[in-house]
């Protein structure tokens, strides 16, 4: 059996009284894409925070590469090869989209294998290349989303995670999303993806888990959930399906 | 024709001074959301410390001034700010407002209340003529030597890895903190750079007044303080458009308002504030994306 990359155990995240998460264990294998569906308030973005340290669980625990990282600065998270897409986009909009990418890459010294990879990342989204000096607030919703991946990237991370890369996306370029993931994937970076498109989820990854109310319901390869008749009750906290 | 020339050598040479001391109050508030108060109190003692070492070589006393100032900023970070940095800006405020106070009672216990005479830059004494104004040699150094220091942070800022960390980071902090940038380091970077610039004014500031005194950069900071506000709290840019601004103001209010009108000056000014704020409430050049500090 392969060693998770990513083992999350029981993990409980609480804002004041309120229960985000309630003892949620997952695991994430080496070169997997795992999605993590639900509705809204499932506790999805919640998790994501979690591992990325940008919020503190009360209990359970996060390893990563067998390293425990509950309590790490967001930053040693991210030299550790966990990058985190927010949802959102977050591109530094006063920032140039060839700034946006460099700064994707400030835990690195390689500097050529950087301008190397900034290189091909524009070659294959020609119009980050063709707007590289622009502010990167100009981009479209795609563009954006399609930038901060890349700068996530460029972080050499070992692990991605996306926060809702769809949202707000129309279907095309949600494709062109999924695509780049699914090339990724090939490049040997495992992906843990939120997504509240569940079908889409499906679709793209290896495994799922789907979340409501702060637990895992189901859980299982994504082709079994998809045929799954209790897939649509757990997804929606209907009657008592479990993991 | 030498009037206009001799205002505009003071406006530019006070203007200096004003963007360079909004510039080092932006670039802390800029990532950490921190109105430093205290600033005011790197120029006074970078002034103090050129007073100490009257006598020596100029080089000497400024290179000392320089490094008083960097490491007292940087242990008013450490000491008072740093465990303060989840707290609410009122907080902040108040801290920044205590550091302040507290080190202009040292200042005062260790130097006494009165004011000390100084001449830093003693070869910048005599006057120059220029299109028939005489202008002070040291005016003309001082608007060189902010021009210069703004062209050398400009590209500090645009052209190096640590200044594009500093601007990500004051655009949104925890973002940029989840691609890797060190908090830390550039929380304390923001207020070293406060500190060398606060010292290249206090030099100036000092040497133009011809004293020093524990509230010498106290009014420095609170012009200062409204600059950044019209540029736009956060925006580097626009701190140092607003010290100009202000700058060119005051010496315009001194040398067209009526004698009698001329103590009031400052009324005019901050008319003039009320007036660019109700217009442009986010300042003239506003923090463009600017996020909430962690």
């Amino acid at each position: 059996m392969i060693a998770a990359l990513l083992r999350v155990e029981d993990l409980v995240v609480q804002y004041g009284r309120i229960a985000a998460l309630n003892g949620i264990s997952l695991t994430v294998a080496p070169g997997e894409i795992v999605a993590i569906v639900g509705p809204n308030g499932a506790g999805k973005t919640t998790l994501l925070s979690a591992i990325a340290g940008l919020v503190r669980p009360v209990a359970g625990a996060i390893d990563f590469a067998g390293v425990a990282v509950i309590g790490q600065p967001l930053e040693r998270t991210v030299r550790r090869g966990i990058a985190l897409v927010p949802e959102g986009r977050h591109v530094f909009v006063g920032l140039s989209v060839l700034e946006n990418l460099r700064i994707g890459a400030v835990t690195r010294k390689d500097r050529a294998a950087v301008a190397r990879e900034i290189d091909r990342f524009m070659q294959v989204f020609p119009i980050l290349g063709a707007r590289r000096d622009e502010p990167a607030g100009r981009l479209s919703g795609g563009e954006q989303q399609m930038l901060v991946i890349a700068r996530a990237m460029l972080s050499a991370p070992r692990l991605l995670m996306l926060d809702e890369p769809s949202l707000g996306l129309a279907p095309n370029i949600t494709e062109r999303v999924y695509a780049l993931v699914a090339a990724l994937r090939e490049q040997g970076v495992t992906v843990l993806v939120v997504e509240q498109n569940a079908d889409r989820a499906l679709r793209a990854a290896d495994r799922t888990y789907v979340l409501n109310a702060g637990l895992v319901r189901l859980a299982g390869a994504s082709a079994a959930l998809a045929a799954d008749p209790g897939f649509e009750a757990a997804y929606f906290g209907i009657g008592e399906a479990a993991a | 024709m030498s009037g206009l020339v001799q205002i505009l050598m003071d406006a530019l040479s006070l203007g200096g001074l004003y963007a360079l001391t909004a510039l080092g109050i932006g670039i802390v508030f800029s990532v950490m959301r921190l109105a430093n108060f205290a600033h005011a109190e790197l120029i006074t003692c970078a002034a103090y410390a050129l007073f100490a070492l009257s006598g020596q070589p100029v080089v000497m006393a400024v290179a000392a001034a320089v490094l008083l100032a960097m490491a007292l900023a940087a242990l008013t970070e450490r000491l008072a700010f740093r465990p303060l940095r989840k707290a609410d800006p009122a907080t902040l405020l108040i801290a920044s407002f205590t550091v302040s106070m507290l080190i202009q009672k040292l200042l005062v216990f260790a130097f006494g209340s009165r004011v000390k005479p100084i001449d830093p830059l003693p070869m910048l004494s005599q006057p120059v003529w220029i299109a028939g104004a005489q202008v002070s040699l040291l005016k003309i150094v001082t608007i060189v030597t902010c021009l210069g220091l703004l062209l050398l942070m400009m590209v500090f800022l645009r052209r190096t890895s640590v200044g594009l960390q500093m601007r990500a980071a004051a655009e949104d902090f925890t973002m940029s903190r989840l691609v890797g940038v060190r908090a830390d380091t550039v929380i304390v970077l923001a207020f070293v750079l406060s500190g060398v610039l606060a010292t290249v004014v206090a030099v100036l500031f000092a040497a133009q007044m011809g004293f020093v005194q524990p509230r010498l950069g106290l009014p420095l900071v609170l012009v200062a303080f409204v600059a950044a506000v019209i540029g736009g709290l956060g925006s580097l840019p626009g701190a140092v458009l607003g010290g100009f601004l202000v700058g060119v103001t005051i010496t315009l209010l001194q040398a067209l308002l009526p004698a009698e009108l001329r103590p009031f000056r400052e009324a005019f000014l901050f008319g003039a504030v009320i007036l660019v704020l109700l217009v442009k409430p986010d300042g003239l050049l506003p923090a463009r994306g600017m996020k909430d500090r962690v």
